[in-house]
Parts: C-alpha cells; sequence; structure tokens
C-alpha cells in the first residue's frame, strides 16, 4: 500500500468517524438553561396564523403562573397530517404530551388507547368543575360516560350575511335560526336589487357543511347512533336530508345568485375575499373565522345560525374545532402537567381572551362575566351568536359528532359529490356513489383493525 | 514523478478494459470496490434500498388505525385500485397533465431560447425575464396564480367582466382547473427549460448557419435542419427531466386545487400522499408508490429507447 493511499484511508476514517460522531452528538437532547428545574411538558398543536399567536399566549400564560411545569408548543401543520405523526411517533421521546386532535378523529383517538382519558384527572381534582364547560361540547368528546378529551379550541358554523349591503338594498335580514327558503329569499333580493353586482350566496364545498346540514335536520349520518352505540358498519350520504341540503344550493345556482368558490384552503381564502369586497353577501362558515371578518372589514356584519330546511324544527348543530388530548406514553408527573394546561386553558379568564382574540367560542359558562366578553359584545353584538346557537343546541346523538374512523376519506368523498353536484350532476347518484365507496372503505378499515 | 506515473496509468487502464470482458475481479479490486462503494451502499441501503422493499411489504396488508400491517391482503390492494374507475380516472389525467406540460413547457422553453438568442441591444434583460420564474418557489407561484384566478377579484375575471366576455371557473370547473394547474406548472418549469436551451443554442457553432445562408437556406429551414438536431441532445435532456418532474407534481396542486374538484386533478403523487397522510391507509398507498414506480420506470424506458435513436450527441 502506498503511502498516498494510507494518507487518503486515514482521512476518509477520520471523515466518517466525524460524521457519526456529529449524527450521535447532535442526537442528544440540548438542555436549556431556563428549564432546568421545571418539568417539560410537550405541547403539539394545529393552529396557524393570528390563532397561533393567541394560543403562544395561552402558553405563556400557563408557563408564568405556576413553576412546576414548562409548556413548550410546537406546530404540527394541518389537522389531518398532525393525526398521522401523533399515531407515528407515539412512544418514541418525540412523541408530545399533549396534543390538540381535530373533531372527526376522536374516535381514532379513543380507539388507538394512546391516550389518558382527562377525566381520570378529573375524578382526583377537586378545584375543577366539568358542569361549567358547555354541555354540547362535552358531550363530543367523551365516550362510555367518560370524558376522553379536554374540549379545546370550539367553533360553530354560522351564517355570515352583509348587514349594510343588506340595509342599502332595504332588504329585511334574515332571521334568528333561518330556513333555507329565508337565505334563497335574501340571496335572490342581493342579487336582483344590485343589479347583478352582487352574488347573493356561497357555500364552499366543504364536507363539514353537508355534514351540519344534516346534523341540523336530525338525521344521522352513520349507523350505531353515530357510532356512540357501536362501531359503525354503514353510512348514508344519500338521505332526504342532504339532498334537501343540496337541491337548496342547486335552486340558487340556477337562478344566478350562487357563486361557486370550489374546495380546499385558497377556496375559503378566496370566499372570505369575495365577501369582504361586497362580491357576495353571504356565506356559511365556521365562527372562528370572525376575527378575519371583524378587522379589515368595511361594512357591518352580520351573523344568523346555521340554516335548516323548512317546515321542521332545527336540531341543532354541532361543534367544530379540536381538543386537547394527553398521551399515555409519558410519566405520571408529565402527564399530571400536561393536564393542569388543559385546565388552565380552559379557564374564564383564558377562554375569554381565547374568544376575543380567535373567534372560537368560550366553553367556560363563568367565561362571560369576564370584562373582556362583555366589553366585546357591547361593541359588536353579532358576536353573541355563535355561543347562543351553541347554547340552544341540546346534545343528542345526531349533533354529538360522527364517531367513525376514516372520516377523513368520508369527507374527502362527501367533497366529491357535493362538486358533482353543483356542476349539475344528478344529486341522488353523486351521493349514493360516495356511499358505496365511503362503505367499502369502512369495511376494509374494519377488517384491519378487527372490528367486527 | 509523471515519468513513473503515465505508464502505469497506461497499464492499468489496459487491465480495466481487459477485466471489462472477463468480470472477474481479483482479491485487490475487491477491496478496493468495498471500499469505495461501501458507504453510498451503506446509505443507499438505509434511505433507498430498504424504504422500498418495505412499501413493498406494506403493499401486501391492510393497515389498521395505527398505522401497522394487520391483515395480509396478498395482492388484494392492486386490484381494489386497478378495478376503482376513480383511481384510473386519476391514472388518465395523470398521464394527460404529464404530455400536456412536457409538450408545452418544451416547445414555449424553445420558441423563447430561439427568440432570445438573437443579437440584439438589450436582449439580456429578455433574457432574464423569461428565466426569472426559477427563482420563484412553488409556494410564492401558487398564491400568485390563486389571485389571478380568484373567481371573483381575480385578474382574468377583471378583464373577463370589461370585456364583456363570459367569466371563466378555473377552479371549480373540473376541465379548467387541469388547465389552471397545467399552466402553473408550464410557468413554473419554463426558466429552467429556457436556460438550458438558449445554453445549448448559443453553442452551436455560427459558421453552420453561415454556410446554410450562403447555401440559401432560409431561417425557418435554419431552425429545423441546424438548430433542432444540434441541441438535440439538450432537448431530449429537458424533456426527461420535465416528464418525470410533472410525474412528481405535488406542491402545486396541493395549494391550488388540493386534488379537486371532482377529482380532476387528482394525480397519482397527490392521492399516494393523501392516502397515505390524510387518510392513513398506507396498505393502499404503499401499492399506489408501487404502482406509480413501475409507470415512471416505464416512461423512462420508453424515452430511452426511441428518443435516444434521434438524437445527435
Amino acid at each position: 500500500m502506498s503511502k498516498k493511499l494510507k494518507n487518503s484511508l486515514i482521512s476518509l476514517t477520520l471523515i466518517i468517524a466525524a460524521v457519526v460522531l456529529g449524527i450521535f452528538a447532535t442526537n442528544k437532547p440540548v438542555k436549556s438553561s431556563s428549564s432546568s428545574d421545571r418539568i417539560p411538558i410537550v405541547f403539539w398543536h394545529e393552529m396557524g396564523g393570528p390563532s397561533e399567536d393567541a394560543l403562544e399566549a395561552v402558553v405563556n400564560g400557563f408557563n408564568k403562573s405556576q413553576s412546576k411545569y414548562k409548556v413548550i408548543p410546537k406546530y404540527q401543520g394541518s389537522y389531518d397530517e398532525a393525526i398521522q405523526k401523533i399515531l407515528q411517533t407515539h412512544g418514541t421521546n418525540t412523541s408530545p404530551a399533549i396534543f390538540q386532535s381535530f373533531d372527526i378523529a376522536t374516535a381514532q383517538m379513543i380507539h388507538s388507547k394512546y391516550t389518558t382519558p382527562v377525566q381520570n384527572f378529573i375524578d382526583k381534582d377537586k378545584d375543577f368543575d366539568i358542569e361549567k364547560i358547555a354541555p354540547a361540547a362535552r358531550s363530543f368528546y367523551s365516550n362510555d360516560g367518560k370524558q376522553q378529551a379536554m374540549p379545546f379550541n370550539t367553533s360553530q358554523p354560522v351564517l355570515y350575511y352583509n348587514a349594510s349591503l343588506l340595509k342599502k338594498y332595504h332588504i329585511t335580514p334574515p332571521p334568528v335560526s333561518p330556513t333555507y327558503s329565508d337565505i334563497t329569499r335574501v340571496a335572490k333580493q342581493l342579487y336582483e336589487r344590485s343589479d347583478h353586482k352582487t352574488k347573493g350566496m356561497t357555500v364552499q364545498i366543504y364536507g363539514w357543511l353537508l355534514e351540519q346540514a344534516t346534523t341540523n335536520a336530525g338525521q344521522a349520518l352513520a349507523n350505531n347512533d353515530n357510532g356512540h352505540s357501536g362501531i359503525p358498519t354503514e353510512v348514508k350520504l344519500n338521505n332526504p336530508s342532504t339532498v334537501k341540503f343540496l337541491e337548496w344550493i342547486r335552486e340558487n345556482i340556477k337562478s344566478g345568485d350562487f357563486i361557486n368558490y370550489g374546495s380546499g384552503a385558497s377556496a375559503g381564502a378566496n370566499q372570505i375575499a369575495g365577501f369582504l369586497s361586497g362580491k357576495v353577501g353571504i356565506f356559511i362558515q365556521s365562527s372562528a373565522s370572525m376575527g378575519k371578518l371583524t378587522k379589515n372589514n368595511p361594512n357591518k356584519l352580520g351573523i344568523t345560525y346555521f340554516p335548516h330546511p323548512d317546515g321542521q324544527k332545527a336540531n341543532g348543530v354541532s361543534i367544530g374545532g379540536a381538543a386537547l388530548w394527553i398521551s399515555n406514553d409519558k410519566s405520571k408527573a408529565v402527564q399530571q402537567g400536561a393536564y393542569e394546561f388543559s385546565k388552565y386553558a380552559l379557564s374564564p379568564a383564558v377562554q375569554a381572551q381565547w374568544q376575543k382574540s380567535t373567534g372560537y367560542l368560550a366553553l367556560n359558562k363563568d367565561a362571560q362575566k369576564e370584562k373582556i366578553l362583555k366589553d366585546l359584545y357591547a361593541k359588536n353584538p353579532e358576536a353573541k351568536v355563535p355561543g347562543q346557537q351553541l347554547a340552544d343546541a341540546k346534545p343528542n346523538y345526531v349533533n354529538s359528532g360522527i364517531l367513525l374512523e376514516g372520516m377523513q376519506v368520508t369527507r374527502q368523498l362527501e367533497e366529491v359529490a357535493m362538486e358533482e353536484a353543483y356542476n349539475g350532476g344528478d344529486i341522488a347518484k353523486a351521493l349514493s356513489h360516495a356511499d358505496k365507496n365511503v362503505n367499502q372503505n369502512i369495511a376494509t378499515s374494519n377488517r384491519a383493525n378487527g372490528y367486527k | 514523478m509523471l515519468k513513473s506515473t503515465t505508464p502505469t496509468m497506461v497499464g492499468s487502464e489496459a487491465k480495466a478494459k481487459k477485466k471489462r470482458h472477463s468480470f472477474s475481479l481479483n482479491a485487490k479490486d475487491k477491496y478496493f470496490a468495498l471500499l469505495f462503494l461501501g458507504p453510498s451502499l451503506l446509505l443507499l441501503s438505509v434511505f433507498v434500498f430498504y424504504p422500498m422493499f418495505r412499501t413493498l411489504y406494506i403493499s401486501m396488508f391492510l393497515t389498521n388505525t395505527l398505522g401497522k400491517t394487520t391483515v395480509f391482503n396478498g395482492f388484494g390492494n392492486y386490484a381494489t385500485l386497478l378495478s376503482s374507475p376513480e383511481y384510473i380516472a386519476s391514472m388518465g389525467s395523470t398521464l394527460f397533465y404529464v404530455l400536456a406540460v412536457t409538450a408545452l413547457t418544451v416547445s414555449i422553453g424553445l420558441l423563447l431560447a430561439n427568440l432570445a438568442s438573437q443579437k440584439l441591444a438589450g436582449i439580456g434583460i429578455f433574457r432574464t425575464l423569461y428565466s426569472i420564474t426559477m427563482g420563484v418557489s412553488v409556494s410564492v407561484a401558487a398564491i400568485f396564480w390563486l389571485f389571478i384566478f380568484n373567481p371573483s377579484t381575480g385578474f382574468f375575471t377583471i378583464i373577463s367582466n370589461a370585456l364583456h366576455l363570459p367569466v371563466i371557473n378555473w377552479l371549480t370547473d373540473p376541465k379548467m382547473a387541469m388547465w389552471a394547474v397545467i399552466i402553473t406548472t408550464v410557468w413554473m418549469h419554463l426558466g429552467f427549460t429556457f436556460l438550458i436551451l438558449l445554453g445549448s443554442i448559443s453553442s452551436v457553432p455560427t459558421t453552420l448557419y453561415e454556410a446554410a445562408s450562403v447555401e440559401g437556406a432560409s431561417e425557418r429551414r435554419q431552425f429545423f435542419k441546424i438548430t433542432i438536431p444540434m441541441i438535440s441532445p439538450t432537448l431530449f435532456f429537458v424533456s426527461t427531466i420535465t416528464l418525470i418532474d410533472s410525474f412528481k407534481s405535488f406542491g402545486l396542486i396541493d395549494l391550488i386545487t388540493k386534488g379537486g374538484p371532482t377529482n380532476s386533478t387528482n394525480m397519482l403523487v397527490y392521492r399516494l400522499y393523501k392516502d397515505a397522510f390524510y387518510s392513513g391507509n398506507y396498505g393502499q398507498a404503499s401499492s399506489e408508490a408501487i404502482i406509480l414506480t413501475i409507470i415512471i420506470a416505464f416512461f423512462t424506458f420508453l424515452q430511452f429507447k426511441f428518443l435516444e435513436k434521434r438524437v445527435n450527441y
């Protein structure tokens, strides 16, 4: 072996050694000096934009309020993607101690058995009164009489309208809890009286809204009481309530007062841009959009309940949003800290501030007594509406969410059916086609999970 | 030093030539082969081969809520996919998209490169403008185009309204959404394609054109008979890259249409991502990955087999 080769061999070994050392060295957790005596509580969340700032304020408030724990918030992207990350990292040292998981992943989280029900902590805690938390939100995240997760950012689907434009054209605003034909009337009048400059209404192609329309009509989508009395084996999207909802939209598309913004996040943004610039007068969306709609809106904002079919009473919609879950792969002390944080997040003052800055609803009844919310209502009386809608709904299995695994797939297929209906396809055919695919997916998923 | 190295190098080269025919390695060669290939083989097996075989394995199973393989399904996942009209439609739309993007990118790129290769005053400005999309990231491009396509405040809508033309629903009409994605992708790819083709066109010897002009060949004839054959290796390279790139298109679709409306832009890669990381169907997503690998391999093979023959290197 020549000397040159020997030298290059040595340097190669050195490089490899350095790389290997580097990998191992960076793998070691770096301890920050400030948190040395506190127990770190890693918190995964999916709040972006202004809601993220508001959430960080909650975390900072908790970290300042005590000296035992330190909550470390980590943004994880969209709700859907976060679920997969949470499930795949469970049991490793990167997994979170507490995490935010959205409404439709509730069944998945319960069945994963990766979490400790918050009920276990509530039972031992004398200071915390769960009765103070809105019942509709509580029932959504409970199973077998146990509170599985702490409801957190909770929204309601509501109907927004441009009150200034309605006033300008002398149109009577829609009533509280309107019917489909009430909305059609306002949309048509707006479109006609504005000389076709303003479209009357839009409904985003968003599975959540389709589910809410069926819920508000009192119709369960999945069998076994929407999954509340057993694992669902069948979903029926092709039902009279869904058909009525889509027919209502089609009627408005045909008469020209409806504008379709499509699906996805860009559709949501386009819709808000259209509404703020007075191009469309009515739209249905989560109450969590209120922040964006009050900040830069030159017009007066009107809000009313989610509409329901004519000739029947509204059943009340279910909540949207997410809850806080405690992972069971962490030590008892860490889990306790996670619970303390969730409890803090639901305290009246924090909830009041949270509602003001995000549009998500304050779930703690006592939050309504806080000055922040009283001031908010004095300035914007319409900000009260989503909370009233939440209080009006009597929890039943129809409006307590669908406990079905694979809701993400179901929602995607619902949206395809909506798109077909919006583009002029046969409504019943589109829905039964979606049913076929959803049920095939449920059958496969139940087989893979060993459910009978 | 020089004196001694030259003969040995020639010697070893001759040896190497001999070995290429016999395919037998002596112990020393084996040692060096292992030494030099070892590190990359190690990395490749950790990051490429293992995931590949793991994907193949998972594709034969159903996966539960936790993403763990539970029920052996043989080729069941493949059968479900290939018998699903949605998946077949997805294949069709991917094919259409890939071919349209490749054809448009290469032809528009060639046109622009040919224009910009003229020696005129201020041509540098145009060269910069045409290649500027190289510096734009996917997310910026998507947001920019979303503003243009916005149904109520978008640029296209404003123009249509001003000219009293019917408004095109770029993102909500299934057919137009496909074109919206194609236009955006072509726009994104154009900068790179343009730059590569421009470089290639400028390196064609001017003497060829001079000789052709003397012969009385028209500009058009010169373009087809001199420029195209001379830059054919680059054209081949650019079309292969664009084809493979557009097969893997993800960012723009995710940001602009999310696969909608009515699945019209739900291409294979995007569908795979959604099935795995939205829906958690890892078994099915793995079979989709295997199918996609086969398709891309097939196209690359076709391209090398047929296109390469016409390329003058």
